[in-house]
């Protein structure tokens, strides 16, 4: 009785001998396995390439706002200037309502 | 039958045989791809990858901003008189516009012109391309084609602009449609302000996108340009920009130019000539010796101005001293010509050096020039050579200053030993005919004398930033020391002092405060075709002002003023006085102690 539980018994199915021996794919599943991680790998690399690609996208908005940002900075250093030019300055109420003061170091005639 | 025979578990042969046909088929189909991919990606590389990148590889210039010019401004600092701005061109193609009318009317409420000429221009029918605006602000653009009108387009180009108008136009030059620098400074600096343009090779997308993860991008930066600080003093040089205007009109002369320096270190705190131009607009420009800078670029013969520098020589030669009197015969004849003083000054007798100057004497200035040849009564080798070193190697006559200017001239010095009627000519130079400089030479010489003897360079920029924030202060340059003796300054600052008080300004100096002392000069004018013009002359004036020492000297040049009298005492001396007051009373010349 206990003879016929023991596995490796004499009336087991003689395939089950093969549980103890080393399991290796055939060719059609090896290459079938290698074309999955292949196209696993590709898709892998495709991936980080759009992120890359998206950033990239990011990375030349950023570009061009800072270009924007630059020239209206431009623009307001112009204008800045133009508003501090002395022809400005002189011709400002401001200006229009200064004295002269007396010229010191002449002599008067 | 064994237990384990093949029979009873075996495959089906069928089955076998399928599987392995589709093995082959598999690998057959994998083989001729990998056939097919060899041949594409080995043998036909080159092919392909040109064919890729025509489509997808661009290459953009980045262009690099170029450095703004500046000047100081009093002391409250620096304030930019050149720098930089985007605008637009705007653009359509006729072609694509629907409705015209519609479109001209915001052109027309956008850049203020008239609506029938866009209309016109949007209803040409032989071009898809019509320019509609340049130099249309962003503003104006923005409005422009925010109603997306289909044919409406615009260009962003980078432009040099101008606050202060033309101030200082001939020194800063302008930056031509090639972004180089073209006359005056931005000529001469051209490499220290455009930087280093950048480069960026790069697979894009269909929009012109980089596309970033392509390995083979080049991406080189731009190299911002210089900014550059000048030594002008933009209140200065409005205020000398105003009176040599104002005196140009009232001498009735065509052009003129003047300049303050600093004689202690070269700085040029202002420089000008008249007439002028707006660099903004300099294609309207239809005269181009406007955009030279005369002070730097036009020689003449300076005339009496000549002569302090003469007298100067003579003292430092050891050939006369400071109490040196003499009998003036009031005319030399030299070489079968006669040199002679104006009527004014009077008939022979003994003169100064104080007398030399003061009444400008033609025959003292030759007096002194006979004495550096060790005579009193003739010109001989050895006085017009010594005469030839100091206007050459002391006071580097003929010799471009090297100042930060486009096309500065050498002006010209007579070789002592050759040439027709060497003493005539070299009793010439000595009142300053016959050789030609520029203002900023005679400025420059004159400095030399009066700070004591070093001739420093003549030089517009103070100091210059770089893109990295990293300042470069441009020292002093002392092209050449011992001038002269330092004892020569203290001789002849009075001596000038007292040619000021005995001229008459309209408002004259008070010489225990300030020290304002300088010399008239009015030189003929050479005719190309030999010899001189009879009634055109050149006024000149160079003097200092200053307290115990010269502290600023000027120089003032008037062509050919139609005012009566000598070109050089109604033409250029009431502008020198104009400007010796201006620095007076508003720039802090310090008092004498």
């Amino acid at each position: 009785m206990g003879r016929q539980n023991t596995f490796g018994g004499r009336n087991q199915n003689a395939i089950s001998f093969r549980g103890n021996q080393a399991r290796s794919l055939g060719p059609i599943s090896t290459t079938i396995t290698l074309i999955v991680l292949a196209c696993v790998l590709g898709l892998l690399y495709l991936t980080q390439v759009t992120k890359t690609n998206a950033y990239g996208y990011k990375v030349n908005s950023l570009l061009q706002q800072q270009q924007q940002l630059k020239s209206e900075h431009d623009d307001l250093e112009v204008a800045s200037a133009r508003l501090q030019s002395l022809d400005r300055v002189q011709s400002s109420t401001v200006a229009k309502g200064l004295t002269p003061i007396a010229p010191s170091g002449t002599v008067t005639d | 039958m064994p237990p384990y025979s093949s029979g009873h578990f075996a495959r089906p042969l069928k089955t076998v045989l399928r599987a392995r046909l589709w093995y082959v088929i598999i690998m057959a189909v994998f083989g001729l791809f990998v056939v097919r991919l060899f041949y594409l990606q080995i043998i036909r590389h080159d092919y392909y990858k040109q064919s890729a990148t025509t489509g997808h590889l661009k290459e953009y210039e980045i262009t690099a901003d170029r450095g703004v010019i500046k000047a100081h401004n009093g002391t409250s600092g620096v304030v930019p008189i050149a720098l930089n701005q985007t605008l637009f061109t705007i653009y359509a193609d006729p072609s694509l516009i629907k409705e015209p009318a519609k479109v001209a009317e915001t052109l027309a409420a956008s850049l203020k012109g008239n609506q029938s000429d866009y209309e016109a221009k949007l209803r040409s029918k032989d071009t898809r391309y019509v320019v509609l605006a340049r130099k249309a602000s962003r503003e104006q653009k923005d409005a422009i084609l925010k109603p997306k009108y289909p044919g409406i387009g615009s260009q962003e180009q980078p432009y040099r602009t101008y606050p202060n108008g033309s101030l200082a136009a001939q020194v800063l030059g302008f930056v031509n449609d090639e972004s180089k620098g073209v006359y005056g400074l931005e000529q001469a600096l051209n490499g220290t302000l455009a930087g280093q343009n950048g480069e960026l090779k790069a697979v894009t997308d269909i929009n012109g996108v980089p596309l970033a993860a392509n390995t083979d991008n080049i991406l080189k930066q731009p190299v911002a340009g210089s900014d550059v600080v000048l030594t002008l003093d933009v209140a200065m040089q409005k205020q000398l920009e105003d009176i040599l205007k104002g005196g140009l009109e009232r001498a009735k002369s065509n052009s003129g130019s003047a300049i303050i320096l600093d004689p202690n270190t070269g700085a040029v705190k202002a420089m000008a000539n008249w007439p002028t131009y707006d660099p903004a607009n300099y294609g309207t420009v239809a005269d181009a010796s406007l955009f030279t800078n005369a002070s730097v670029s036009a020689p003449l013969e300076i005339g009496s101005t000549m002569k302090p520098l003469t007298v100067a020589a003579a003292l430092d030669h050891g050939s006369v001293s400071a109490n040196y009197t003499y009998f003036d015969p009031s005319k030399y004849v030299i070489d079968n010509f006669t040199v002679k003083n104006i009527e004014e000054d009077g008939g022979p007798g003994t003169k100064s050096l104080a007398d030399i100057l003061n009444l400008s004497l033609n025959t003292g200035a030759t007096q002194m020039l006979m004495r550096m040849g060790g005579s009193g009564s003739e010109i001989n080798q050895t006085g017009r050579q010594v005469w030839y070193d100091y206007m050459t190697n002391h006071y580097r006559f003929g010799k471009a200053t090297g100042i930060e200017q486009g096309y500065e001239a050498d002006g010209i010095v007579p070789d002592p030993n050759k040439g027709y009627a060497r003493d005539l000519t070299y009793a010439n130079t000595s009142f300053g005919q016959a050789m030609t400089a520029t203002p900023l030479q005679l400025g420059a010489a004159f400095s030399a004398v009066m700070n004591g003897g070093t001739y420093y360079q003549p030089h517009l920029v103070d100091y210059t930033v770089d893109a990295k924030g990293k300042k470069t202060i441009k020292k002093p340059t002392a092209l050449k020391n011992n001038v002269v003796a330092p004892s020569v300054a203290k001789t002849l600052q009075p001596i000038l002092e007292y040619v000021v008080t005995k001229h008459s300004f309209s408002r004259q100096f008070d010489q225990n405060v300030y020290s304002v002392g300088g010399k008239t000069g009015t030189a003929q004018i050479a005719n190309p075709a030999g010899g001189y013009f009879e009634n055109d002359y050149n006024g000149t004036y160079v003097g200092f002002v200053g307290g115990d020492t010269p502290q600023y000297v000027i120089v003032v040049s008037v062509n050919k003023p139609k005012i009566g009298g000598y070109a050089g005492s109604m033409a250029a001396q009431p502008i020198f006085g104009d400007l010796a007051h201006m620095l007076i009373d508003k720039f802090n010349v310090t008092p004498k102690k």
